[in-house]
């Protein structure tokens, strides 16, 4: 493997598709969005504080974050799921250019929502409901949103779909999800997500709980899907940020409700320009000959709760290099090194104090 | 085929069991009121007692003869000691002829009210249970399952309200509900009779003068189980339901846009399943569940026929009723199984599996 | 390091169920564990490392085999209490560890209570101070709190804290790092250093991650359906695997970090 490898993922990039070149139109565009909730004591919560990006159509963009710092709220907003105690504080959410924020739920819910952006969960396992067919919960989905469909259609639709993602379209239909191995339930979750083509994806770490090579396997069905095309754009949101190398094309990294590094993913694994994301990075252990007796980063603490204000950087409570004028001066996301970081020390030797000394 | 299909294999596996079981409550139904002191005999001579010694005699030879309870001689006369007493059948012998008549469906013949069948006991007393269970546990877990997904679909006021009563409710014994109700609604207030199950100036018939004094005499205590049943039911319901609201299930069907109503029917369903299983086995319980209610109201169901058979030493009313029960919640645990089976791919699966 | 050995395996097996129907998740397995030694079991889920380790806190029973602890049966000691007062254990899940309606510090408390003689009450609370020092964590920070106010990094810092309190002779630590945040993770790996180093401690790491079992044993047994098929050194593993089952592992870990380190530190803002 060659230090310069493409940023497309995995040993079999050469036969997956050729990255299409990014069409100047985004398909998800989120500009300065704000979310916050309510405690049950009242307290307001401003779990996304102005995040922006946009994703275009064949990206994948990488989100990671240790839990605590907002990417699951990020995504409800993202999917206009404003559901009390969450509130849309300001800001827009753009899916193929049509603002999501103002939509009622249950228009959300008819034209957005598996329609246009889809989420592939956590626990596939139990993501199916366990007392109805494949085929039930499927045409479910599809009368959800189109209710003149027929049953003949919908029936051809599912396993037309089911044979492409690789699947024994009959009889994993007509199972009860209880009847089918674990890979399988993966790949039909995997499938009903996209059965109605969303134009976004959301992975929401897919891939953790699952030991090494299941978490392989699941990556490499969501390639074949987006060679099939019936992915387009992706958002993959994760713990693991070293993950990320073999997924997305680039990688915001999200502290305490903000971006703190958004660029390619060579800039952000292999040239971090913040500390959080270096240390989230340097934290990662692998099976190396000869790195046995190499320190990794450990970050302590958690993630401070958003409940009130706090002056200065967001991460300095728990930055291994943070600076006497780091807790005071606010932190704006500014372009250091070609891509967007959130630290005063970004173009200083400060910050590659974090996860050097390799 | 049987190898092919493994849930006619567990269907007819748990199916043996159930008959062994039934074997041994026949047995223990047998044993248990026979392993006491007391002669039924003498308790009916006492009573019918008119002095002659002969006469009595003769009635008691019929007696020993009618229910098997001496050896008899090729004349059908009845083999006695020395001193005169009669030799007793041995239980085992009286357990095989009980068995071979049992099986014919002969429940053999009252002690106390001699000489009427004990089937013709039963047949008496259990439409009356039957007519204050049935509706009572039905419309009880139908209301029950509705205010408890009520409580756990809405939250809020509703459930605030809701919850707290149906606790209430259903943590106070039947014994205390009922007495109260007869305190205060019969004996205090005196809006329904306090006891009985009509007037005594009706006789059981299909007449209206019949029927309209049944039903008054039928509210209490179909009020005091309603309550009981709706309680118990509605507080199981509500925590299935909020647990069901809360899976994994649900929040991605929520993700995937799939209708609101849909999503409802999915947890309604399969909360329903565990709460499907209580209403089979409190319908299996339901001929000898409403022992307390009945003797509280003096209610002239097959709870009332039981007392007055214990307390007589009836035998053969008490095994008979008592067989009645045992076979009524077989057979519920057995239609639990199966109905649990058919409707719960899960539990096929691990039936699937057990009988493998 | 010492020759004393801690636990010796002969040929031990765990079956569950039986006839047609059985499941061997531990198959004739042979090993020993060395005093102050740290070793890891490796394997994808359902290999059979988390029942070995069950095996070795006496909660399972192996069906044949020997299982020797401190050169004795692993039974000889009577009261399994007077085995866990020796070998204890952490686990994934640090949540379901500590009972939800009762403060942290009352729960680190009570584990006085597996003691034969428990010491003075003044005395309790130094040790509970000492053991959150222990993982870093000030007493203040936890006084009055209840499990469900604390991240996971910090609740499995808090059942690391109840290690330091009951020092047993061996830890068995069961995929301790599988639901805490990549940052945390290695503070969690330095405390079974530690534990090693200042209580010299024993320790069996179980984990699917072989990144992380290199990193922190002295011993690599691979595991695959119930069987250990490679170990050794972790460095021997990992350059010269004999198995095909650790070839895969090596393998589907991602190679970033081969990369990241022959990158070299990165580059200062590349203008």
């Amino acid at each position: 493997m060659t230090v310069s490898a493409p940023v497309r993922p995995l040993e079999q990039a050469a036969s997956g598709p050729t990255p299409k070149p990014a069409k100047s139109n985004a398909v998800l565009e989120v500009e300065d969005l704000r979310v916050h909730y309510v405690t049950r004591f009242g307290h307001k919560i401003q779990a996304v504080d102005g995040v922006s990006f946009s994703l275009k159509q064949g990206e994948i963009l990488g989100i990671a974050g240790e839990s605590g710092c907002g990417k699951t709220t990020l995504v409800s907003g993202c999917m206009g799921l404003y559901i009390p105690p969450l509130f849309h504080t300001s800001g827009d959410v753009r899916i193929d250019g049509k603002s999501i924020v103002g939509m009622t739920l249950e228009q959300n819910r008819k034209e957005v929502l598996g329609q246009k952006i889809a989420m592939i969960p956590q626990g596939a396992l139990n993501s199916l409901n366990p007392t109805r067919k494949i085929k039930d919960m499927a045409a479910d989905m599809i009368l959800s949103h189109d209710e003149s469909a027929d049953k003949k259609s919908i029936n051809d639709r599912l396993r037309e779909r089911f044979t492409r993602i690789g699947l024994d379209a009959d009889h994993v239909l007509n199972s009860y999800p209880v009847e089918l191995p674990a890979g399988t339930k993966q790949r039909c979750v995997i499938g009903i997500s996209t059965l109605l083509n969303p134009k976004v994806v959301v992975a929401d770490e897919p891939t953790s709980a699952l030991d090494v090579s299941t978490q392989k396997a699941v990556i490499k069905l969501l390639f074949e899907l987006m060679d099939q095309e019936i992915i387009s754009s992706m958002l993959f949101i994760t713990h693991e940020l070293p993950l990320l190398r073999h997924v997305s094309s680039s990688i915001a990294v999200m502290y305490a409700g903000e971006f703190v590094e958004y660029g390619t993913t060579e800039q952000v694994i292999f040239e971090g320009r913040q500390p959080y994301s270096r240390a989230l990075m340097g934290s990662m252990l692998s099976a190396e000959p000869g790195q046995k007796s190499r320190k990794p980063v450990a970050i302590e603490g958690a993630p401070p709760k958003l409940d009130k204000p706090i002056p200065g950087c967001r991460f300095a409570e728990r930055c291994p290099v943070a600076q006497p004028d780091c807790r005071t001066t606010e932190q704006v996301l500014r372009i250091v090194a070609g891509r967007q970081v959130r630290c005063k020390y970004a173009d200083t030797e400060v910050v590659e104090q974090v996860g050097g000394g390799l | 085929m049987l190898r092919k299909n493994p849930t006619l294999r567990h269907i007819l596996g748990r199916a043996a069991w159930y008959f062994v079981t039934f074997l041994v409550a026949v047995t223990v139904n047998f044993f248990l009121p026979r392993l006491g002191d007391a002669n039924p005999i003498d308790a009916i001579l006492a009573k019918t007692n008119a002095g002659d010694s002969a006469g009595a005699r003769e009635k008691e030879e019929a007696y020993l003869r009618q229910f098997g309870l001496a050896e008899v001689d090729a004349q059908g006369k009845v083999i006695r000691t020395a001193d005169g007493k009669p030799v007793r059948t041995g239980l085992g012998k009286q357990f095989v002829s009980y068995l071979g008549l049992t099986l014919q469906g002969d429940l053999g013949t009252s002690f106390l009210q001699f000489p009427k069948p004990v089937s013709e006991i039963i047949k008496d007393a259990l439409p009356w249970t039957l007519c204050l269970q049935l509706p009572t546990i039905i419309f009880g877990w139908l209301v029950g399952n509705l205010l408890g997904a009520l409580a756990a679909y809405k939250r809020g006021v509703f459930d605030r309200i809701i919850y707290p009563l149906a606790l209430l409710v259903s943590a106070v014994p039947a014994f205390c509900v009922g007495i109260l109700m007869v305190y205060y609604f019969g004996i205090k207030l005196e809006w329904f009779p306090a006891v009985g199950g009509y007037d005594a100036g009706t006789t059981p018939a299909l007449s209206s003068d019949f029927l309209s004094s049944a039903a008054y005499y039928y509210v209490m205590p179909f009020l005091s189980i309603f309550m009981i049943v709706v309680g118990g039911q509605s507080i199981g319901m509500r925590s299935m339901v909020i647990y069901e609201l809360g899976t994994d299930y649900v929040k991605y069907a929520k993700l995937l846009g799939i209708k609101e109503n849909k999503i409802l029917l999915y947890t309604f369903r399969n909360a329903m399943l565990p709460q499907l299983t209580g209403l089979a086995l409190a319908l299996g319980a339901m001929v000898g569940g409403a022992l307390i209610t009945e003797i509280i109201f003096s209610y002239p169901g097959l709870g009332m026929a039981i007392l007055t058979a214990i307390q007589g030493n009836d035998y053969p009313v008490i095994t008979g009723c008592t067989l009645l029960i045992t076979v009524c919640v077989l057979v519920a645990n057995f239609s639990v199984d199966i109905l649990v089976g058919l409707l719960d791919p899960r539990i096929r699966a691990a039936q699937a599996a057990e009988s493998n | 390091m010492t020759d004393a050995l801690k636990f010796q395996a002969k040929n031990i097996s765990r079956v569950f169920g039986h006839g047609k129907k059985s499941v061997t998740a531990v198959d004739n397995v042979t090993f020993e564990i060395r005093d102050r030694e740290i070793i890891s079991l490796v394997g994808q889920s359902g290999c059979g490392k988390t029942v070995l380790a069950k095996m070795l806190l006496r909660l399972e029973t192996p069906t044949s085999g020997e299982l020797l602890f401190n050169g004795k049966p692993i039974t000889a000691t009577g009261d399994p209490r007077n085995h866990w007062r020796q070998v204890q254990a952490v686990f994934q899940d640090p949540f379901s560890c500590f009972n939800q309606f009762f403060t942290i510090r009352s729960q680190l408390k009570s584990s006085f209570r597996l003691f034969e003689t428990k010491p003075s009450p003044g005395e309790i609370e130094e040790r509970v101070d000492q053991a959150l020092l222990a993982v870093n964590i000030k007493p203040k920070e936890v006084e009055g709190k209840y499990p469900f106010e604390l991240s996971g990094g910090q609740m499995q810092r808090m059942l690391l804290a109840r290690i330091f309190i009951l020092k047993p002779q061996v830890l068995i630590a069961d995929e301790p790092t599988s639901m805490v945040d990549a940052c945390s993770r290695a503070s969690i790996l330095d405390y079974l250093l530690k534990l090693k180093e200042e209580l010299s401690m024993t320790i069996v790491f179980v984990t699917h991650d072989i990144g992380l079992a290199y990193y922190i044993s002295d011993s690599l047994y691979i595991m695959h359906k119930g069987k250990m098929v490679d170990r050794g050194a972790p460095d021997d593993v990992i350059k010269h695997p004999t198995s095909d089952v650790t070839k895969q592992l090596l393998e589907d870990i991602p190679d970033v970090h081969r990369q990241w380190i022959a990158r070299g530190t990165p580059v200062h803002a590349a203008e």
